[in-house]
């Protein structure tokens, strides 16, 4: 290896270190921060407490914040995952040329600003009397979360031959009995993944929340929202920390449910 | 393609019933989101009276004006430093192999789902003024004492490329993982300089991973609220801000509409682009 060589590999390396210090060690922060036993932020600690986990233990309202956006989150990904396949289904195996646009249609809630669909949904929620009820945030919120399940599901029905539901509609079973027995089970890993992604979405949306969620509903990251605004406890990070936890092992599932798909063989 | 074989297989029933199954996505979406956008446009223009009176403060008086020049000059200045910095980690990671680059994939990826409101908390910590950052400023001899750093431009874009990075890196290196190496060697073997070679074909290969990554950071970036909200303040207001101001504030529904229809058709016009693009882009590629 040349001298020259070795010298932009170094380069690269260090490059790359400084990327994953960049992502990762802001994170980190925060979870050193929930260990804290000062009010304020002060960093880094003197000493490891779990101080901050019984005060939010303690404190009901995480907890409600908390069960409040599980049911959301639980609640949109069930609504996403239906929208997100009936779309599917159609724009990938309908073969009518005005369907296309229509896949762009539905995907195009991820690339608008949230804020307004937020202010656009809140009067209409109003109107429908929805205003501060579960209803109102989980239909906000599948809006934005049906795209990644439509695109996740689309892939998985590009990924196999259209003609295996030919042959069991062909064999005598009717449409429904075809998406059971040979679509679902084709699509049932891809599905999984887009529903998880969709409830990722919901757990983490502050926006929609901001406006269409009240006291009653408050969810997770909007009771977040509204300590940052006042004052800074280390209580947020140790929330913060909760939930990166959470995060994380829903990645670590959808890590777990894509791995046997990509390797199995190509039929 | 696969459309096409189901449409010769049995095209009397299959691509009607499949596009009844539309009927409940298609009147969700309309309810839902359609309505919601036509509605906010409506009442830019149709409130208190029907007219351009909200368009006439929002583009012509000097505040309004100056958050929407602010908005486009954070999300360019973002997108800039995004490029700079992924561009050469994203040829890096391009020629990485095995579990490097599963590792890297699964980081720039996993970053992606990690909580806007958490990260931008991690940056008000770090930042604080006498946070990590400041220490490391002063014991490095950058400065004497602990500087501001919160509430101002550098620490909105340094927040937001931190969320934003991975939306530049996945193009990018999805791009440049398809550059044949052979084109490379036989540029060597040609007599082409490092230089020339990257220029000459590197470059221009990488290009389409470029623009689909300017793209997605730039629209994306104009839309950004809780960043700029915590790390910013109130002093750098972006056009998200703007709108939930006006209306959670002043209670100023038209205006809040009006600078949220600039803001729309901002980001529906680069999206058309985008997509025009990245069409392109494949129909290129298969030629």
């Amino acid at each position: 290896m040349t001298a020259g060589a070795l010298g932009e590999r170094i380069a690269g390396a260090t490059l790359i270190a400084l990327l994953v210090i960049f992502l990762i060690a802001p994170l980190l922060v925060v979870v050193l921060m929930s260990f804290t036993n000062q009010l304020y932020l002060a960093f880094p600690p003197t000493e490891l407490v779990l101080r901050w986990y019984r005060a939010l233990w303690d404190d009901p309202r995480w907890l409600e914040a908390g069960w409040n956006s599980v049911v959301i989150g639980t609640l949109t990904s069930a609504l996403s995952m239906l929208l997100g396949t009936l779309s599917a289904l159609a724009v990938t195996r309908s073969g009518r040329a005005w369907i296309q646009p229509i896949g762009s249609l539905i995907v195009a809630p991820m690339m608008l600003p949230h804020i307004i669909i937020a202010i656009g949904l809140y009067p209409t929620m109003l109107d429908l009397g929805l205003n501060s009820t579960y209803a109102a945030v989980v239909i906000g919120h599948a809006v934005v979360a049906t795209p990644l399940v439509f695109t996740t599901v689309t892939a998985a029905l590009r990924g196999y031959d259209p003609a295996l539901e030919l042959a069991a509609m062909t064999l005598g079973a009717n449409g429904w009995r075809s998406f059971r027995y040979v679509t679902l089970p084709m699509i049932g890993s891809g599905l999984a993944v887009g529903g998880i992604f969709a409830f990722a979405v919901s757990f983490d949306e502050l926006m929609l929340a901001l406006f269409l969620a009240s006291p009653r509903t408050e969810t997770l990251p909007r009771l977040l929202w509204e300590h940052l605004s006042q004052t800074i406890t280390p209580v947020i990070a140790a929330v913060a920390t909760m939930v990166l936890i959470f995060t994380f092992l829903l990645l670590g599932s959808v890590v777990l449910l894509r791995r046997p798909d990509a390797e199995e063989p190509v039929p | 393609m696969t459309s096409a074989t189901a449409r010769a297989g049995r095209p009397w029933v299959m691509g009607r019933s499949y596009a009844l199954l539309l009927l409940f996505p298609s009147a969700y979406l309309a309810v839902f989101f359609l309505w919601p956008l036509a509605r906010v446009v409506l009442r830019s223009l149709m409130d208190p009276k029907p007219g351009f009176g909200a368009y006439t403060k929002v583009l012509f008086t000097g505040p309004y004006l100056y958050i929407l020049f602010y908005t486009l000059e954070v999300a360019a200045l973002v997108t800039a430093v995004c490029l700079l910095i992924g561009y050469p980690v994203a040829a890096i990671t391009a020629r990485m192999r095995g579990w490097r680059l599963r590792l890297m994939t699964a980081l720039i990826v996993g970053s992606l789902w990690m909580s806007a409101v958490i990260r931008s908390y991690a940056w008000m910590i770090l930042f604080q003024r006498f946070g990590v950052v400041n220490q490391m400023l002063v014991a490095l001899g950058f400065t004497d004492q602990p500087v501001r750093i919160l509430q101002t431009m550098t620490a909105v874009t340094i927040g937001m490329v931190h969320i934003l990075l991975p939306f530049m890196l996945l193009p990018l290196i999805a791009t440049m993982r398809r550059i044949d190496p052979n084109l490379l060697r036989a540029g060597r073997i040609l007599g082409a300089n490092p230089v020339r070679l990257f220029l000459g074909v590197y470059l221009p290969l990488s290009l389409p991973g470029v623009q689909a990554g300017i793209m997605l950071v730039f629209i994306t970036a104009l839309g950004f609220f809780i960043t700029p909200s915590l790390l910013g303040g109130g002093r750098t207001m972006m056009a998200a801000m703007l709108i939930e101001q006006e209306v959670d504030i002043f209670l100023d529904w038209p205006t809040a509409c009006a600078v949220a229809t600039v803001l729309l058709v901002f980001t529906i016009a680069l999206y058309l682009v985008y997509t025009r693009l990245t069409r392109a882009n494949v129909a290129r590629s298969l030629r």
